[in-house]
């Protein structure tokens, strides 16, 4: 992005030689130049100050907190120093072979409802000094594994929040363009579209995640359970929100529909600046809609694509509102359970190293999405 | 009919077909929201599920509307959204037109640092301004409001630079040669110029301040009198705490969102303007 405001001529002493023999002299040039550096940063620093106390002053809060055991006591906050020992609470990981469990008369592994039988995580997973918990099970190379946390709450946030994070941003990306390309087409009544289609974007989230919860009860009183029944799909019992394996579609399902209407208006705006004459000089050439699509659109969009994606990426990162009215305590993102640690269980310490680990992941996430799509190099 | 008219009545068909589907797509949830609204507390809860009322009944949005946590909400909302909203046009417009209008040195940063600001994680600071919160002891609307201005600024001054320099140099040139000061060029010049952006940046920034739910909830803990809407609405319990209120819950869906119907329907030329100037124009 250009920072550099339009072309005229600079008022600093690095003009190329001395323009017209109307121009200022070089010492009222610098004069006015000083002028209107002072005014500039008088113009800014109420925003600066502002930024100073919402932005700045919590974060290095945030940070000093983090090392401490700050709890929310009755009325006092009570901390005392105690270094790295947060972050290793949240991020310690380990892994372990889960040994069969062997039949000691046959020597064969046992099995438990036809399956092979493993040792339970319990045995297998470090006690001392810290107890840690089962994250994931999961079978590789003949055996099979557990990951283990101190933390495990946390670690599970953080996968499902990468997945929620790749799997929405991605549909959306494809759904957007979509809309885009359909909205950019002149036809009758597309004033209405775009005012529906920028209804879901403007609802608030919470009002929009209770329709969604409402829709999807397990039951027939819901709508989706009534819909897929009267086609033959499902008993009528499903458990959008119950069922584990189904809270994360359900959740990136919901997503996908509140902010897909972002991306289509930026994915709007960038096939809006595209020269119309490049299409049809492509079309005399003979070059189907496809290969119009992929060598106009898709590289002109490219700039808007980055915006997009690196706007959507990072919200989705940090989804808090979704998780935190429909799923409650059953599953979290790193931001519900941050808050959670904060406001349920008290731990300030805690929760402010959990926020440092999420600002370093979604800083880790914008750097290499700036390196990749080159948004920064110009 | 020859091939070529049949394949372009095909395209035809297809291209409103699928305007159709991303309608009903788009407004499905709006539509089941109004329809279970106005359904009876016996028609509500009986299953199958019906797709349209059987008999319309308002009693929902009444007592809804007699609902005094949601009317404290609504109140609530409209005053923390107005002062975040206002306060960050009148702090923004000035930072705008000096990063938009003005050359200094550290401009580059400062855009850069703002822009930071708005890929700034809410989480990330929450435990932080929380202490901060505690220890100054300030009224939970003030906080609140307080607290929105971190991704109500930022957005603000970005996309008010953005207009800030489409505006023609000549213009701050000519207000200078006639003798005008650096704050009498910005008065009387360009901010009438910038009048109808500063509108358009202000309804954005009053939808993402109404929308605002993590501040909201952690700010209101104790202070439940200063709950905003979506907090009212999320925590909306009934009589009994095994049965949500669905009936209820989407009356206020519905009431909530007409405001914004209406908003977006008489804006939505500019909002898209508005959105894409300050992300995409570069």
């Amino acid at each position: 992005m250009n920072a550099v405001g339009p072309d005229r001529p600079p008022l600093t002493g690095a003009a190329p030689g001395g323009r017209t023999a109307a121009a200022p002299s070089a010492d009222k040039r610098r004069q006015l130049a000083g002028r209107e550096a002072r005014a500039a940063w008088l113009l800014m620093l109420p925003a600066l100050v502002v930024m100073a106390v919402v932005a700045l002053y919590p974060l290095g809060q945030v940070v000093s907190l983090s090392v401490t055991d700050a709890r929310f006591a009755t009325a006092r906050v009570e901390r005392s120093f105690v270094g790295l020992e947060n972050y290793r609470r949240l991020l310690s990981l380990t892994m372990r072979r889960l040994p069969p469990v062997v039949d000691p008369d046959t020597g064969l592994q046992e099995l438990r409802d036809g399956r092979p039988r493993y040792e339970s995580w319990v045995r297998v997973l470090p006690r001392e000094p810290v107890r840690y918990s089962a994250v994931y099970e999961f079978s590789a190379f003949g055996s099979r594994w557990v990951v283990g946390a101190t933390t495990p709450a946390f670690i599970r946030a953080a996968v499902d929040t990468v997945v929620f994070t790749v799997w929405s941003v991605a549909l959306e990306t494809i759904l957007g363009m979509i809309i885009a390309l359909v909205l950019s087409v002149e036809f009758v009544g597309r004033g209405l579209l775009r005012t529906a289609m920028l209804l879901p974007w403007a609802v608030v989230t919470v009002v929009s995640a209770r329709i969604w919860e409402w829709m999807l009860q397990p039951t027939r009183v819901g709508f989706f359970n009534t819909l897929l029944y009267d086609l033959g799909l499902g008993d009528g019992n499903i458990g959008f929100f119950q069922t584990a394996s189904m809270q994360l579609p359900t959740m990136i399902a919901m997503d996908v529909w509140k902010t897909t209407p972002f991306m289509a208006l930026l994915f709007l705006a960038g096939l809006a600046v595209i020269p119309k004459e490049l299409y049809e000089a492509a079309e005399i050439d003979g070059a189907g809609a496809v290969r119009r699509f992929t060598s106009i659109t898709l590289p002109l969009m490219a700039p808007a694509i980055a915006v997009a994606l690196i706007f959507r990426t990072l919200d989705a990162l940090r989804v808090f509102d979704v998780f935190q009215v429909v799923l409650g305590g059953q599953r979290y993102s790193l931001a519900s359970y941050t808050q959670s640690v904060l406001i349920d269980q008290r731990e300030v310490g805690l929760s402010s190293a959990a926020s440092v680990v999420i600002f370093l992941i979604i800083l880790v996430f914008a750097v290499s999405y700036m390196r990749m799509l080159k948004v920064d190099t110009r | 009919m020859s091939p070529r008219a049949r394949a372009r009545i095909a395209r035809r068909t297809l291209f409103w077909l699928l305007v159709a589907v991303i309608l009903v797509y788009l407004l499905l949830p709006f539509y089941w929201a109004v329809v279970s609204a106005l359904k009876t507390e016996a028609e509500l809860i009986r299953t199958p599920a019906s797709y349209w009322p059987q008999r319309v009944s308002f009693a929902n949005f009444e007592s809804v509307l007699g609902n005094a946590a949601f009317v404290r909400g609504v109140l609530n909302s409209a005053v923390v959204a107005s002062a975040a909203t206002l306060l960050s046009l009148a702090v923004g417009a000035f930072a705008g037109y000096a990063l938009g209008q003005l050359r200094f040195r550290g401009k580059t940063p400062s855009l850069y640092g703002i822009l930071a600001m708005t890929m700034f994680p809410q989480v990330a600071v929450l435990a932080g301004l929380y202490a901060v919160i505690r220890l100054l002891a300030m009224p939970s609307l003030l906080s609140v409001t307080l607290s929105y201005l971190l991704f109500t600024l930022p957005f603000t001054v970005w996309v008010l630079q953005a207009f800030f320099r489409g505006l023609p140099a000549s213009l701050l040139q000519a207000a200078q040669v006639d003798g005008a000061t650096m704050m009498q060029s910005f008065w009387h010049v360009l901010l009438p110029l910038t009048a109808p952006a500063l509108v358009t940046t202000g309804l954005l920034a009053f939808v993402k301040a109404w929308n605002e739910y993590l501040f909201a909830l952690t700010f209101t803990v104790i202070d439940r009198s200063a709950r905003t809407v979506p907090v009212a609405i999320a925590l909306f319990s009934g009589e009994s705490a095994y049965q949500q209120p669905f009936g209820e819950i989407m009356a206020a869906a519905v009431l909530v969102t007409i405001p914004l119907v209406v908003l977006v329907f008489a804006f939505q030329r500019r909002i898209v303007q508005g959105l894409t100037a300050g992300a995409v124009k570069e």
